[in-house]
């Protein structure tokens, strides 16, 4: 397992995901992506799903990868690694591929491909326990065709589908909780993790890869263009993200053993990271209070969840 | 290393059968797939080959057809053999994976059962699902009984992978007629078979990892038909690699493919084209259709895609009459077959008159004496130096009889 | 998104299976990398880097989404290897800003200038007292 070390240190990674790509100026999926490709430093196969990252890292005849690549479409990514994970095997045993050279398998897919689409691929490689690591770049939002709506998407968030209207306040469903459910298809390692805390991501990438069978890690991408923020405030919503607890960074080792690994000093109201977003504007205004005082009520019922887990060792 | 599977020189296998020992004897590195009737057993008798030692390639269990093809795509793409087999709806499934498959130019080998699509859900054989992947991007060779899902199953492996060709192949039989359905098959050794087949030839694996490679990129307007139009070509030069196979495949077993099968069609004045296992049926119509006085042929496309515009046109040069039998209902238009062939002729100058007949859908009986009445419409056609039949008919259908363009009409 | 004149080819010339490769056969970037291809012109204002007064924690590094922090390997006083940024890609700069964000420094190493603003000129106005930059 690589250890990550400080910054000044993992800062000598040479990078694996290049410049050059089309996504929009300030966008976390490429500081998620490298991140989780400086943390390791075997060989890596890498399919990606339809979405941002995949449309905006090759178009064609550019390709941003140093690595070896595969996008075949949107709900088949996790299929498609396991395909490549399973030659690698075959070959290994059958004396056509390096033993003592291990490669790793890697697989990234948006909210959109993760959580809906390809939520069935994912499931079944995930129980078949092919050896590859999962990470879902989670933007709450379908945004490589213009925002719409996904069961990622958290309530009160205004999307193209969910619209705030004369008579709607936005999307009207709690976000779906995938971290859990791949945590029960009894994958070793899952984990959720922001691009600000640059460590703690990159530790968690690490394991994942050194974990044996399959690996789930949500990320939280902010996305500057559909949530509305300013494109140099990507950072600053992503911490506001954790310091709310509205998105929580923990582990479950063996779908037991959950850890907190991020617990802010001081826990900010969510209204804060709700205020800094273009997407919950329509909350802050009159009749809407309850929608705040209820994200604050679920975020805390959930904080408190995850401690008491912790606390009971589950 | 596998276990030798000890077979005899004769073998009664069903089409299952016979297209799962191609897949064991070509030493897949990867098989990826799904069960669904009626190409189940060539799914399960590979699991039992594994659990009996017979292959050491992967053997995916994948949770649906769609991600069957996914896998098989990503396997192919990281650099070795591999193959599946599916039937109609989980063909269907597949659909959107097919053309990623042809498009990154893979060699996936898939053995296809053919059957009918739902709704209404129908088990038994028909076309629709091999006209469904008719523009896929991938060959499509046509097997009419248990000897010959064997014999292509494994040529399919030489074609796909071929340097010049690198395109991914299906073998076609039909649901049950061929499927399930014993007859004596000759098959090769182990060893000879995968002699045949030969190595697995690498191109830009994505397991070379000093040479890392991007597959799936995102053409628009610029690139795309430029992308398109080399894949076509790969597909319209692939006959010279098939014959090539098939010319080896008769060296070593004396047994003779062409990319146009024809039975007596040497002075035929009239002919049937059909694909599968009606070929077979048509041959006897054919000959007794010789007995009432009426110089019946029988001709069937080994391969749908790319489909042998030039050598259908040559094997049809001097008939009157064609009847073109479609196992696939059209929805709103003629059989695709017979468009492919009125094609063929026209483009050659040929003016043989030329019907539709659409048969067999979801496993209904076509039998000789219904191919001898096609032979009969064809006769009055050709007597009467026109068309004189309605240009599209209904073998076996309950009711009244339904044609369209009656002549005169 | 179009593609460079120069780079489009006939349908007979590419690789087959729209397959692109990332490194030519002297293990260099092949013209099939986006390292080759310039996305400078999405920039209205870009990031200028002030050497004199960064302390290379490298938040930049791992913070900017297009890899644009070009780092020098060196070795520490402890005997670590560690990386200092000597400078910044300003072909794949789309200047977002968000390195200068995260830039601790109490005058921050980094700054956006307009786009025709000259380094040397913005180095040599480079704020001196302590407040806070954007
Ligand atoms: C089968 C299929 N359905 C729909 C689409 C259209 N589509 C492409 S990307 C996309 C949204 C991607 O959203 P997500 O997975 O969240 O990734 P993001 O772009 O937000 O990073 C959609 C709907 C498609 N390409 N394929
Ligand atoms: S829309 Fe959002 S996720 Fe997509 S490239 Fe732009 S910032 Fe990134
Ligand atoms: S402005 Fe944005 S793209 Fe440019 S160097 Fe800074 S972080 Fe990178
Ligand atoms: S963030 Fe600022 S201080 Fe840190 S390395 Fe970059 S320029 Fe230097
Ligand atoms: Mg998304």
């Amino acid at each position: 397992m690589k250890n990550i070390g400080n910054l000044k240190e993992f800062a000598t990674t040479p990078d694996r995901f290049q410049g050059g790509h089309r996504l929009c100026p300030g966008c976390a999926h490429s500081i998620i992506v490298r991140e989780v490709v400086n943390a390791t430093e075997d060989d890596i196969v890498v399919s990606t799903a339809t979405g941002c990252l995949e449309v905006c890292s090759s178009i064609y005849p550019y390709t941003s990868w140093d690595v070896s690549w595969l996008h075949i479409g949107f709900e088949n990514a996790a299929a498609g690694i396991s395909g490549a994970e399973a030659m690698y095997k075959a070959l290994k045993r059958k004396g056509k591929l390096p033993v003592d050279k291990p490669a790793k398998f890697l697989a990234f897919g948006g909210d959109g491909g993760t959580y809906d689409i390809g939520f069935q691929s994912l499931s079944g490689a995930a129980e078949r326990g092919h050896d590859f690591m999962y990470v879902c770049l989670d933007n709450e939002g379908y945004m490589n065709t213009g925002g719409q709506r996904s069961s990622a998407t958290p309530v009160g968030a205004h999307t193209t589908t969910s619209p705030r209207g004369r008579i709607s306040y936005g999307e009207k469903n709690w976000k779906k909780d995938l971290t859990m459910i791949m945590s029960h298809h009894g994958c070793p390692y899952v984990a959720t993790a922001v691009p600000s805390k640059w460590k703690d991501l990159a530790t968690k990438a690490a394991k994942g890869f050194d974990t044996e069978g399959p690996v789930f890690l949500n990320t939280l991408s902010p996305c500057t263009t559909e949530w509305k923020f300013d494109p140099a405030d990507t950072i600053m919503i992503s911490d506001l993200a954790v310091d709310s607890c509205v998105f929580p960074l923990y582990e479950i080792e063996n779908g037991t053993k959950l850890t907190i690994t991020y617990r802010p000093k001081n826990k900010i109201p969510v209204r804060d990271y709700l205020g800094a977003q273009g997407r919950f504007s329509h909350l802050f205004k009159k009749g809407n209070e309850h929608l705040i005082d209820a994200w604050q009520k679920h975020t805390d019922e959930y904080w408190e969840y995850l401690q008491r887990r912790e606390e009971a060792g589950v | 290393m596998a276990e030798k599977y000890e077979l005899k020189t004769k073998e009664v296998w069903d089409g299952n059968t016979a297209a799962s020992h191609a897949l064991r004897q070509a030493q897949v590195d990867v098989v990826a797939a799904y069960p669904i009737t009626p190409s189940t057993p060539i799914v399960q008798n590979y699991s039992s080959y594994l659990a009996d030692g017979y292959v050491d390639g992967e053997f995916v269990m994948v949770e649906s057809e769609h991600s069957a093809m996914s896998a098989c795509v990503g396997a192919s793409a990281a650099g070795g053999r591999v193959a599946t087999a599916t039937s109609s709806q989980g063909y269907a499934l597949m659909v959107e994976v097919l053309y990623q498959a042809s498009g990154m130019r893979l060699p996936i080998v898939m053995t296809v059962v053919n059957r009918a699509l739902a709704s209404p859900l129908n088990i038994h054989g028909d076309h629709g699902d091999l006209y469904l992947g008719r523009d896929a991007g991938w060959i499509h060779l046509i097997a009419n009984n248990p000897q010959e899902a064997y014999d292509m199953t494994l040529c399919a492996f030489k074609i796909a992978e071929d340097e010049d060709v690198r395109l991914p192949v299906t073998t076609n039989q039909d649901g049950f007629l061929v499927s399930h359905t014993a007859q004596i098959v000759e098959p090769l050794d182990d060893e000879t078979a995968y002699k045949f087949v030969g190595d697995y030839k690498q191109k830009n694996p994505m397991l070379d990892f000093d040479h890392p490679v991007t597959y799936g990129a995102q053409t628009e307007e610029e690139w795309h038909f430029e992308h398109k139009a080399r894949q076509h070509k790969a597909l319209m030069d692939s006959p010279k690699v098939i014959e090539k196979v098939f010319a080896e495949f008769k060296e070593l077993t004396g047994r003779e493919y062409k990319l146009v099968e024809s039975h007596n069609m040497e002075d035929a004045e009239v002919a049937i084209v059909a694909m599968g296992s009606n070929y077979e049926t048509a041959k006897i119509a054919a000959d007794e259709a010789r007995k009432a006085g009426i110089k019946a042929g029988v001709v069937c496309p080994r391969s749908f895609r790319p489909f042998p515009i030039k050598e259908m046109a040559e094997t049809l040069k001097n008939v009157k009459a064609i009847a073109a039998l479609d196992r696939n209902c059209p929805m709103g238009t003629i059989g695709a077959l017979h468009n492919e062939v009125a094609g063929a002729i026209n483009a050659f100058g040929q003016n043989a008159i030329i019907t539709g007949y659409i048969y067999g859908l979801g496993g209904r009986d076509t039998t000789v004496a219904h191919n001898l009445e096609v032979f009969k419409d064809l006769a009055m056609n050709a007597e009467a130096g026109k068309r004189v039949t309605p240009l599209q008919k209904f073998i076996n259908l309950r009711g009244p009889e339904l044609s369209f363009f009656k002549v005169g009409e | 998104m179009a593609t460079p004149t120069e780079r489009l080819e006939n349908w007979d010339e590419f690789e087959i299976g729209a397959v692109l490769k990332s490194f030519d056969e002297n293990g260099n970037y092949s013209r099939d990398h986006s390292k080759t291809y310039k996305v400078a012109d999405w920039r209205v204002e870009k990031p200028v880097f002030n050497r004199d007064i960064c302390i290379d924690c490298d938040m930049c590094w791992v913070a900017c989404p297009d890899s644009c922090f070009i780092v020098e390997e060196v070795v520490n006083k402890r005997g670590k290897k560690q990386a200092n940024i000597v400078g910044i890609d300003y072909d794949h700069c789309k200047g977002c800003a968000v390195c200068v964000e995260v830039c601790p420094t109490p005058i921050k190493s980094l700054l956006m200038f307009p786009e025709f603003e000259d380094n040397n000129n913005a180095l040599a106005n480079w704020p001196k007292k302590e407040k806070k930059d954007k």
